[in-house]
């Protein structure tokens, strides 16, 4: 019994280490990446973005010592706010890293490792990423801020009560936004079968992130005492998790508002609904779906109606539906792309809901619109632009050499072809369902040629930068794809497209000028 | 002694493997044949334990396998026919895990993996990351995870799948050097001239179910055909196959 008992103890410690690298590795990086790298890099990033939040902290604390109490819910939200967002976005990325695999079935299967060992090593896993980044985010953060949310009351007993108060609210948020994505895929990979949980799979998760990121900028700003009690915004409080988990703190902080209670109350139901979700359904999917898995393919084998897009019998119909199917079924490359889309969508939700009537004449689109227009299609080309970059396997590129009995030119036209077909139409007819519906035809029409021209200038800078086909590019090993300029670019693109929104704004409304820079678009 | 009693497998009511029933006897190597989709692989996971039979018995030395599923697989190496690796993995890092999840005592373990990797020439690659391996370095991978740890039943479902022609000959003397060192070998494969070679016992399974079991001489002299390709051919190919390529090729030259 104590020989069996070590044996699986020193089983888990061996499993772990493995589910923890592949945790990162299989959705966020090349597979020859270093994993154990990546992971401290994650871990340093967290790091230094809460060092970031924390001089402010330092500053008050220096100067001032205490804040006012509107400024401090201000902050204690934020940091809630960021901590489940960050947490929710992690376990979108590490989405069916918790359930049972057929790759893990079919390589430890054979091995003598019992499914209870492998069930516990691969949660502990799953839990640690999360872990560490509740602990990254918050390390100096936590330590700093704390001291500033004290109410003043209770002297040192009270400073000691904040820092664990503070702690145990964000692992609670980040737990239960992790118990929350688990539970959902839970219950679809029990409920369906596992094919068609596979295929629901990628909405589900695209839906999360859209969600997560659309709530974290568009979550409306109710964090003084007066809009956090007032009753017209109790219905809209009960459906937003950071502010549960604001009145969690305070209940665990001492200074809590008697009107904040059922907010507290609904933060501890919700995280026992959701862990206790969680437990049910992992623990289902480990001991009834695991023998299915092997004997289920993970692929349908037939379907009751065949089609197949055409894009004419050429390189660039062949590269058009290569990449067509690769967004559609490559799971790794949907979920990367759909994490750019949820960025834009809850920017343009933002932009459109603040900013959406105001500024607007008749006969006029408002410059929101057009600012909201413009960003989507800059998020989707640039979002295709990094999933392009990830090749589907090894082998994409070869098979495209082997088979090439034509010019490589044809084959950039084809990837400027498929850039344009999967980019930039399916945004434009969007936008201009869209835009048709709302506003008067004629600046709608004007708006979505300069659309169109922005888009092709954007597709010719991908070609530029990028002249490979796309998802069968020569295997970069070792490159981790946290993409920094993204996020730097992401500052100086507001400002442009915003000014850029303001210049086409006055285009429209004068004839000569527009025609003049459509007619000399570079 | 590796038994299987009358085992079924059916994937939604439809038969994988019908009645299957055959020993496999230690000190001897029995080739398990069949075409694609005859149920070759799913009977090899089922003495696996990866899937469990619909009925029907697996026993190994006299004990049903499922009586003890960690202790059977304690003594069970397996090759599969698909490459299932952790491809994050190193090959060291990857049979390091497998000797650990085995509980392999530390430094036999480590000499062992330094001493596989050596003789099948993976040495100077032991620290370049699985997915960059190819076909055949993968399957010397799993080769050399079935084997380490000493097993005495041996599964391997295609072993000879990429391996280059110095390595196939390498892993035929081992598949009779393990044989001959008292261990029950279960041998599928496609090349037929390697199993006729190595093999002394064969089982044939057509669409499910056994329709031959016995030694190669006594097939050959039974049927009265020389080779095991034929007897192959006469019991589990139902295609005309020199009618087939004939149109194969009548169709890609129009």
């Amino acid at each position: 019994m104590h020989k069996r008992l070590t044996m699986e103890r020193w089983q888990f410690r061996v499993m772990y280490r493995v589910f923890l690298l592949r945790v990162v590795d299989l959705e966020l990086m090349p597979a020859n990446s270093d994993s154990a790298q990546l992971l401290g890099q994650f871990a340093a990033m967290f790091s230094s973005v809460s060092l970031l939040f924390s001089l402010p902290g330092l500053l008050y604390l220096t100067g001032r010592g205490r804040l006012a109490a509107d400024y401090s819910w201000t902050a204690e939200h934020f940091f809630i706010a960021t901590t489940f967002t960050v947490i929710g976005l992690l376990s979108v990325l590490n989405w069916d890293s918790g359930f049972p695999d057929r790759r893990d079935i079919l390589v430890l299967g054979p091995l003598p490792v019992r499914a209870g060992t492998l069930f516990l090593a691969k949660i502990s896993a799953l839990f640690a990423v999360p872990g560490l980044a509740i602990l990254g985010l918050n390390i100096f953060s936590g330590l700093v801020w704390p001291l500033l949310f004290t109410s003043g009351k209770g002297g040192v007993l009270g400073l000691l009560r904040v820092w664990p108060a503070y702690w145990i609210t964000v692992c609670a948020a980040g737990v239960f936004i992790v118990c929350a994505v688990l539970t959902v895929q839970g219950v679809a990979a029990n409920l369906l079968p596992r094919q068609y949980f596979l295929r629901l799979s990628a909405f589900l998760q695209a839906g999360f992130s859209c969600g997560l990121l659309s709530l974290y900028f568009l979550e409306p700003h109710l964090e003084s005492p007066a809009a956090l009690t007032a009753p017209q915004n109790q219905r809209l409080l009960a459906w937003l998790p950071s502010y549960w988990f604001l009145a969690l703190f305070q209940q665990l902080n001492g200074s809590m508002h008697p009107a904040l209670v059922p907010l507290a109350k609904r933060a501890w139901i919700a995280l026992a609904i959701s862990v206790v979700g969680a437990g049910m359904v992992l623990l289902l999917s480990y001991f009834r779906m695991m023998p299915k898995i092997v004997e289920q393919p993970e692929i349908l084998p037939g379907r009751r109606w065949r089609w197949s897009p055409n894009f004419g019998n050429s390189p660039k119909g062949a590269i058009t539906v290569f990449c067509l199917y690769t967004l559609l079924r490559s799971r790794q490359h949907r979920m990367i792309l759909s994490f750019y889309c949820g960025i834009g969508l809850a920017i343009v939700v933002g932009y459109v809901t603040f900013f959406g009537g105001r500024g607007r004449l008749p006969g006029e689109i408002s410059i929101a619109f057009l600012i909201a227009s413009i960003l989507i299609m800059v998020f989707v080309i640039l979002g295709l632009r990094v999933v392009a970059a990830i090749p589907i396997s090894l082998a994409a590129n070869w098979i495209l050499r082997v088979t090439q009995v034509r010019p490589s030119s044809e084959y950039h036209e084809a990837a400027r072809f498929a850039w344009l077909a999967l980019g930039v139409a399916p945004v434009w007819l969007v936008v201009a369902g869209l835009f048709f519906a709302i506003f008067p035809w004629i600046p709608v029409l004007g708006h979505l040629i300069i659309l169109l021209l922005l888009g092709t200038l954007l597709v010719e800078v991908c070609v530029y930068t990028f002249q490979k086909v796309p998802f069968a590019t020569s295997y970069l090993p070792g490159r981790a794809n946290i993409h920094i300029a993204f996020w730097v670019g992401l500052v100086l693109l507001f400002q442009l497209v915003s000014e850029g929104a303001r210049f086409e704004g006055r285009l429209l409304k004068h004839p000569v000028s527009y025609t003049v820079v459509v007619l000399f678009w570079p | 002694m590796l038994q299987l009693r009358n085992v079924h497998k059916l994937y939604s009511g439809i038969p994988a493997v019908e009645d299957v029933s055959f020993t496999a006897s230690a000190g001897e190597i029995t080739g398990y044949l069949g075409a694609n989709g005859s149920g070759k692989s799913t009977t090899m996971k089922m003495i696996t334990g990866l899937i469990n039979p619909s009925s029907g018995e697996i026993l190994f030395d006299g004990r049903p396998v499922g009586d003890d599923l960690m202790a059977f697989r304690q003594r069970m190496g397996y090759v599969p026919e698909e490459p299932h690796l952790y491809t994050h993995l190193s090959g060291l890092e990857y049979l390091v895990m497998v000797a650990q999840l085995r509980a392999m005592d530390r430094r036999s373990a480590s000499e062992r993996i330094d001493g596989l990797l050596r003789l099948f020439g993976l040495h100077g690659d032991r620290d370049v990351s699985l997915s960059s391996y190819s076909k055949g370095m993968r399957q010397k991978i799993l080769l050399s995870a079935a084997l380490m740890h000493n097993p005495d039943l041996v599964l391997l479902d295609e072993p000879f799948s990429g391996l280059d022609v110095g390595s196939s000959l390498i892993l035929r003397s081992l598949i009779k050097e393990l044989a001959a060192r008292g261990k029950v070998v279960l041998f599928s494969s496609h090349e037929l001239e390697t199993v006729e070679r190595i093999c002394s016992h064969i089982v044939i399974l057509h669409r499910g179910k056994i329709v031959a079991d016995d030694s190669i001489e006594r097939l050959r002299v039974l049927m009265a055909v020389p080779t095991l390709e034929e007897i192959f051919s006469q019991l589990a190919v139902e295609q005309d196959s020199d009618s087939i390529s004939r149109e194969i090729a009548d169709l890609i030259h129009a």
